[in-house]
């Protein structure tokens, strides 16, 4: 009996220390999410008190309009090619420093800096690397003898020079979550399969990656979530252009709610880009989660 | 000694490989700070080689007089400061509570917790500039903290490690009458130090670098952050005046830099820990 009025003193408390949390987590999470549904069946315009309802007009008109696909094509190829690839570098840093060879202060060091630089300043400065005419980056393509490429000028390489960035900037954050998994790893399996003629190759794919996967799963769902950040790539190095071939649907967004005024419209964007990094992280706990419980039995 | 020698040539060869890599991604740092000591010639002319002839040092200067970056790393203080300080309450009780405490529909609101981790700022910037305007917090240094005083991932961080604390100490800090309260001052918080200081470390660096949301909610120079000054300098100085944005970029991006050079252990170990227990 004692045991019990004990556990309901604690329900008061409980709730008390979480009030704090909560009350924030409603306005600023809750709420939103909830009243940017609402507002995108309506009319909403920036700083206009008059409201219409729209039934599903915003989003009937999403589906004709020819800039939001651009945009969340963008969006997709972005965040496909930037989280397989800069996880690929990390996973292979990784690798690489857990041999703990000399140096390896300097390596980790040199890998990761990038994370903690403001996203503006790394924007600006490769828009600099970038330039046509004297950035280092076309200097140094003369040099290998190939040709010099407009890069942030260029329709077509905007988007892979941003891609190109964003792996500089997040491989050393996933490097180092991916060195401490791999430094649980017991040092006999290795020991074993080199005994037995296994190929650091083989290793890799058949010892290494499977220990870790449950990193590797965590990893990605961070890489995910990070994506969102290229609004602050795109706003500093390309404003969306050239042609809109870096407009993503967080610039989108931004575009319609800000420049057009069109807040519920911008909603419904909003509404289809948590649907779309939802419907990834799902994709990713379906798929890779599901082999990961798998391997670990 | 064979095997040794031949794993210490394997291992020398790896060398090989990561030192012009480590070299290359330190690269972009090294082009900023000698950039910012060249002249404006020197930048746009690519037969004057990588060094500058002579230090410019008084780009920085120069950089420093454009825009008050002195009130910018006051914001920028008192915001981080503001962010983390209340974080820390606000997880410490919370997860406090998750941790300890027994109480209906603690999954699901662990849940609603978690939730959060999915929508960051960039997600639901839009619904949040309208509250914020409503509650007439534009264009002032509240606007850049409230939305981020909950935090779910330091949530969770921190009822991971309450988790690891013995339930036996906290009993006997019962039994010598201590309340919820003073267990959670007294033992718990001394015992998950490592996982706040963890924490701090990740938020700070977070939001000191934050760039969307200070953006949308700023727009006098009393409240501006450094990397929105950064921004509106790249903003007139980029493709014109380079050694100078350069110069400005060396002074915003040193802090960070300087203390993880300082604390390299700490940074490393909190980030490399973050995402494991």
């Amino acid at each position: 009996m004692r045991i019990d009025s004990d556990r309901l003193r604690d329900i008061p408390t409980a709730f008390a220390m979480l009030l704090p949390s909560l009350i924030f987590l409603a306005m600023f999470t809750y709420w939103p999410i909830l009243r940017s549904i609402w507002f995108s069946f309506h009319d909403v315009m920036l700083g206009s008190p008059d409201i219409f309802f729209l039934g599903l007009e915003n989003y009937t008109r999403l589906l004709g309009d020819g800039l939001f696909w651009r945009s969340f094509a963008n969006t997709a190829f972005y965040t496909l090619l930037t989280i397989p690839l800069s996880i690929i570098c990390a996973l292979l840093l990784a690798v690489a420093l857990d041999t703990r060879l000399r140096g390896m202060a300097f390596y980790r060091s040199a890998f990761f800096y990038p994370v903690i630089i403001p996203s503006v300043a790394a924007g600006m400065v490769w828009v600099f690397l970038y330039a046509p005419g004297y950035g280092p980056i076309n200097e140094l393509m003369a040099l290998l003898g190939l040709p010099k490429l407009e890069w942030l000028y260029d329709s077509k390489w905007a988007m892979p020079a941003i891609i190109v960035m964003s792996i500089w900037k997040y491989s050393g954050y996933f490097m180092l979550i991916l060195l401490a998994a791999l430094q649980l790893v017991p040092r006999d399996l290795y020991e074993a399969a080199r005994l037995d003629g296994v190929p650091p190759v083989q290793q890799l794919l058949h010892i290494t990656i499977p220990m870790i996967a449950p990193t590797l799963y965590f990893v990605i769902i961070i890489g995910v979530l990070h994506s969102y950040q290229i609004f602050d790539y795109v706003y500093v190095m390309t404003q969306g252009g050239p042609a809109d071939a870096t407009n993503v649907l967080t610039f989108y967004i931004y575009q319609n709610a800000f420049q057009f005024q069109d807040i519920g419209y911008a909603s419904a964007v909003a509404n289809i880009l948590l649907l779309f990094v939802m419907g990834l992280v799902a994709l990713v706990a379906v798929t890779l989660g599901r082999r990961i419980h798998y391997l670990g039995q | 000694m064979f095997k040794r020698l031949r794993l210490g040539l394997a291992k020398g060869w790896l060398h090989f490989v990561l030192l012009p890599l480590a070299l290359l991604w330190i690269s972009p740092m090294i082009w900023i700070v000698l950039t910012s000591l060249k002249t404006r010639v020197e930048v746009f002319d690519t037969t004057a080689g990588l060094l500058p002839k002579i230090a410019q040092w008084s780009n920085y200067p120069a950089a420093l007089s454009v825009a008050p970056f002195g009130r910018y790393l006051i914001n920028s203080v008192l915001v981080t400061g503001g962010i983390i300080s209340a974080q820390l309450i606000t997880i410490t009780l919370a997860a406090y509570a998750f941790a300890r405490l027994r109480f209906p529909c603690k999954n699901l609101i662990f849940g609603l917790f978690l939730m959060q981790v999915m929508f960051p700022i960039y997600a639901i910037f839009l619904t949040n500039f309208v509250t914020i305007r409503e509650l007439g917090l534009m264009n002032s240094l509240w606007a850049l903290m409230v939305p981020f005083v909950a935090s779910g991932y330091g949530t969770f961080m921190l009822r991971q490690a309450f988790r690891q604390v013995p339930a036996e100490l906290a009993d006997a800090a019962k039994l010598d009458g201590c309340g919820h309260f003073s267990t959670l001052w007294h033992v718990y918080l001394p015992l998950v130090k490592p996982t706040l200081i963890a924490f701090a470390i990740i938020s700070v660096v977070t939001h000191w670098n934050d760039y969307m949301w200070p953006l949308l909610v700023t727009n006098s120079e009393s409240v501006r952050t450094l990397p929105i000054g950064l921004g509106l300098l790249a903003k007139a100085d980029s493709g014109a005046d380079w050694t100078r944005l350069m110069a400005a970029t060396v002074v915003v991006v040193s802090p960070l830099l300087v203390f993880f050079v300082i604390f390299q252990r700490r940074f490393v170990d909190s980030f490399m820990h973050a995402g494991i227990k």
